[in-house]
């Protein structure tokens, strides 16, 4: 005879430190669907992270490269002070209300003049990635460019135990990017929003329509300030100064390629890779403002790049049985 | 030390492998974000399958049960549940493994029409770009998962499937085609009048408005595709096998993922495996409700946890997607 099992453990019944799913509670509490199980839910929130390691690769990068980056309407590139100053970083993140995860990111610092005048500052993020599905997709409702990556993160060795470094990125088989190196704790100068609670955070969403008739751009903003409710002043990355460690350009070995897949490392010409800052934080992500709205509308006759059962390059990579 | 390189070429361009870099294009032509590189871009669309195979189980569950996690407007129909596998060889999103539940279903859209459809409470997928391409415009129920499901052996005669996510094995089952006929299939089976439903809740990024819609995938092979259902099934591909030709079945609601416990098999009526080709149409809206929140009034409800207090549901193995 078959051996025919179902397990019908409901944790919500057994701890309240799983909620009940959404189809149980009030409407309001639906954030994401699916109301019978969400990719992630209202035990995200509040968003705090603590514990976080940032590695964060300071490049410079021509004004052209940068304003290509920086999608204009509605933003502008920074021209003061390090503008060309690019964050191109690392992090590994252990606690959070989305599970441990590592991620990646490069931070541009741009401006944005609303109809009033205006002027908002914050790092715009082109690219990020990240290894775990459930801050993928809540890091997107909230206009993040989030992907999903295979990423490393190693720091070992040395008197310190922590004075080497390896970090890599691959997606479908290519490698993204590698840098391996160690920590020399030389000065290296950040980019300009570092530490400024009036730099916030700018991202683009796209929301498109079920019939692909138009997709509505969303400039999203989050203020650096921590949110009233936490009853603390200062910036929402609270930094852990003993835990900083530095690398000069002359501690750092890199390599960045552009694959089918991903053509940042096609679009992010670098000049010079001055150096790597890493440090500790605890973090809170409080929601965004939408600042700027745009909604582009296709005909009735709009036809993708794709020829029906014809397919290329960017269709074939090695099957993938998830992680 | 100190040794630096950075290759910019992108020789596919040049040679029409790939699209025209986002950042070179009317906007028209950018259908997600990143807006400079996206989850998943234009070149999908249209959005075709060729040779996936399909190995369907088909179970029953207590009609209650099914009832309580679907949401209004949707009806549920019947017991006969498909909870399915598939290996997705040739798509518009690469290749990838697949997995999910369609219960029978209709919705009154309000305007004297009925719609009746395939609905999805729960999918896994094994990548990021389906995953995504499914949810955001759609309304596919998508979460990341370990899958495992193939046929092997003399004429592919057995069967097995695995899906774990976060460490806890959600389902397993295993065991031999029969080739015998099952005592009954899902309802909407080949039939063009049924299409498939999903529920989107596309969130404000400020949270104070959820939209929510059913969308609705007609069966129909789109405008200038021919006639027939879009699922375009090899017949000589089908395999069958019943309750008990399966070996093992083994499923479990987690902490992290819901369905063992929602919908328990009362009863395991058999398998059919398919290969086929598809199709998949942008779809329609056929039903709308927006939900407004007052910051004042509304968020302390979404605020479930403690800041910077980690719970089970935060602990688990740092994931590693390993589409790398």
């Amino acid at each position: 005879m078959p051996s025919h099992l179902n397990v019908p453990s409901k944790y919500w019944e057994l701890t309240k430190e799983v909620p009940p799913p959404p189809i149980e509670r009030d409407i309001n509490t639906w954030i994401i669907a699916n109301p019978s199980d969400p990719l992630w839910d209202i035990d995200v929130l509040p968003l705090t992270y603590t514990d976080s390691r940032w590695s964060a690769f300071v490049v410079r990068v021509d004004e052209a490269t940068r304003q290509r980056l920086t999608p204009n309407p509605p933003l502008t590139v920074w021209d003061g002070e390090n503008a060309d100053l690019v964050e191109y970083w690392y992090v590994d993140h252990q606690n959070t209300m989305l599970g441990p995860y590592l991620e990646f990111g490069v931070t541009i610092s741009a401006t944005y003049k609303d109809p009033k005048g205006n002027v908002w500052k914050a790092g715009y993020y082109p690219y990020m990635y990240l290894t775990g599905d459930a801050p993928v997709d809540a890091g997107r409702v909230l206009g993040f460019p989030k992907k999903m990556s295979y990423i490393r993160i190693t720091t070992h060795g040395g008197e310190k135990g922590t004075d080497f470094f390896g970090y890599a990125m691959t997606r479908n088989g290519y490698l993204l990017h590698s840098s391996t190196g160690q920590f020399d704790d030389k000065q290296v100068t950040p980019p300009y929003f570092y530490g400024k609670v009036d730099w916030g955070k700018f991202n683009m969403k796209v929301v498109s329509r079920p019939d692909l008739s138009s997709s509505e751009w969303q400039l999203t903003y989050l203020p650096s300030e921590l949110p009233e409710a936490f009853n603390i002043k200062g910036h929402r990355f609270q930094i852990k100064p003993e835990h900083t460690r530095t690398a000069s350009s002359d501690a750092i070995n890199w390599f960045q390629q552009a694959t089918p897949f991903d053509n940042m490392g096609a679009e992010m010409k670098i000049q010079e890779v001055t150096g790597l800052i890493s440090f500790v934080f605890d973090l809170i992500i409080p929601v965004p403002a939408v600042l700027w709205t745009e909604t582009y509308e296709r005909p009735a006759s709009y036809r993708g790049y794709a020829t029906p059962y014809k397919y290329g390059l960017r269709q074939q990579f090695p099957i993938s049985q998830g992680s | 030390m100190g040794l630096q390189a950075n290759e910019y070429s992108y020789p596919w361009l040049a040679e029409g492998e790939v699209p025209p870099l986002p950042l070179d294009r009317d906007r028209i032509h950018i259908i997600s974000q990143g807006v400079a590189d996206p989850v998943f871009d234009y070149d999908i669309v249209p959005l075709t399958y060729t040779e996936s195979r399909w190995m369907a189980f088909v179970m029953r569950a207590d009609i209650n049960n099914m009832k309580g996690v679907v949401p209004t407007p949707i009806e549920v129909q019947d017991d006969v549940i498909e909870f399915w596998y598939v290996i997705h060889r040739n798509t518009m999103l690469g290749p990838y493994m697949e997995m999910g539940v369609t219960f029978s279903a209709s919705v009154d859209s309000g305007d004297g029409q009925i719609y009746k459809a395939g609905y999805y409470p729960y999918m896994y997928l094994s990548n990021d770009s389906p995953i995504f391409a499914g949810k955001e415009p759609f309304g596919f129920p998508k979460k990341a998962a370990y899958i495992a499901a193939f046929e092997h052996g003399t004429n592919n005669n057995y069967f097995n499937m695995l899906m774990e996510r976060r460490g806890y094995i959600l389902h397993t089952a295993n065991g031999r085609y029969s080739d015998k006929p099952l005592s009954t299939k899902p309802t909407f089976y080949g039939k063009t009048d049924w299409g498939r439903m999903n529920y989107r809740i596309t969130t404000h990024p400020d949270v104070t408005k959820s939209t929510h819609e059913v969308t609705y995938l007609p069966s129909e092979l789109p405008p200038g595709f021919g006639t027939g259902h879009r699922f375009m099934l090899n017949p000589e591909s089908i395999r069958t096998a019943t309750g008990d030709d399966i070996r093992s079945w083994y499923m479990s609601g987690t902490p992290f993922d819901y369905m063992g416990g929602q919908i328990p098999a009362t009863e395991l009526v058999g398998i059919i495996s398919f290969t086929f080709n598809l199709i998949i149409p942008p779809a329609a809206t056929i039903w709308t409700r927006v939900v407004e929140r007052d910051p004042a009034k509304d968020f302390g409800a979404l605020l479930y946890s403690t800041p910077f207090k980690y719970t089970m549901r935060h602990r688990f193995m740092v994931p590693q997607y390993s589409q790398g």
